[in-house]
């Protein structure tokens, strides 16, 4: 089933990649902004939008938005705490750090697939996030054995799918 | 005779008072509290003050769980907090004999964290609050 879809990818992507053009080129010149939230009480917390879908060289802008608690962007890659690579296999990896609260990192996106991040003291409550850039890599990480290995399963399950960032551009939690 | 008497009344008494409520250690009641507190702040990346909590301080040794000591924007104790991990509630693990220097607990609330800084995983919060509900609101902001 897995190869299945890294193929149907490989086959389709170009055909997805042109009906989602109306919404990567319809996006201004600013960063993509994605918000860090949470409850007062710390019960919730969440990336605004989880998952949204941009162009190659597209700028994405974290902002901690939450006044009573720090939150990161953190790429899943082995360089940031021992993760599994869960971005393109040729983008640098990226951490913003602790963000405190009105704190904000950005970092531009150069190379086409699936990026996944996460909140390094929020993971194990699933405070993660999903960028596509243009379409899913033909061979990437996407399916692979190893991409889950380790990842709490609230963070596994909060994943947005592709196809859903695909089609509708921006994805919100629920 | 009467002296006896006296005497027994006052014995009696005295054994059926109510446990006097006591106020908190002098060396935390107000902050900066006595070492081996420090400001949680000062440890892990964290706002000064958090909204609902106040202004922390922990012994470091005693993390996960605490006790952390929280004050209200005039340095008074407000209350006592315990940070108990979720996977931590099992039948293999215990958290025994934790410190208690707040003195009077007025009353309690126990809720979910999805954690935060120096308690990076699903946890329980346990606050043992020294004032009263309306007190809450002095560090509500």
């Amino acid at each position: 089933m897995r190869l299945a879809r890294r193929r149907a990818f490989g086959i389709g992507g170009g055909f997805i990649a042109a009906l989602s053009l109306p919404i990567l080129t319809a996006r201004g010149e600013g960063p993509v902004e994605i918000s860090m939230q949470g409850r007062a009480d710390g019960s919730h917390v969440w990336f605004d939008p989880i998952g949204v879908h941009v162009r190659r060289g597209q700028t994405i802008r974290w902002t901690n938005l939450d006044p009573g608690n720090a939150h990161t962007a953190t790429a899943y890659h082995p360089a940031n705490l021992d993760h599994p690579r869960r971005i393109p296999l040729a983008a640098p990896a990226w951490s913003s750090d602790y963000l405190l609260p009105n704190g904000a990192f950005s970092t531009t996106l150069t190379e086409p697939g699936v990026y996944d991040f996460f909140c390094i003291p929020h993971e194990h409550a699933g405070m993660v996030g999903r960028i596509v850039v243009v379409e899913p890599e033909s061979e990437g990480w996407l399916g692979t054995a190893g991409a889950d290995q380790g990842v709490p399963e609230a963070a596994l399950r909060a994943f947005p799918p592709v196809e859903e960032i695909m089609q509708r551009g921006v994805v919100r939690p629920a | 005779m009467n002296k006896m008497l006296s005497f027994a009344a006052t014995m009696l008494f005295a054994g059926s008072l109510p446990a006097l409520a006591h106020d908190p250690a002098a060396a935390i009641a107000t902050s900066p509290p006595a070492a081996p507190y420090q400001q949680v702040s000062g440890l892990v990346p964290l706002p000064d003050f958090l909204p609902g909590l106040g202004q922390l301080f922990v012994d470091p040794a005693t993390l996960p769980a605490g006790p952390f000591l929280a004050y209200d924007h005039d340095g008074k104790l407000v209350s006592t907090i315990y940070m108990i991990p979720v996977a931590d509630l099992n039948p293999d693990k215990s958290f025994d004999n934790l410190m208690a220097p707040g003195g009077n607990v007025d009353h309690v609330d126990v809720y979910y964290n999805a954690g935060h800084p120096g308690v990076e995983v699903p946890h329980a919060h346990v606050v043992l609050w020294h004032v009263d509900a309306a007190g809450e609101a002095r560090v509500a902001q």
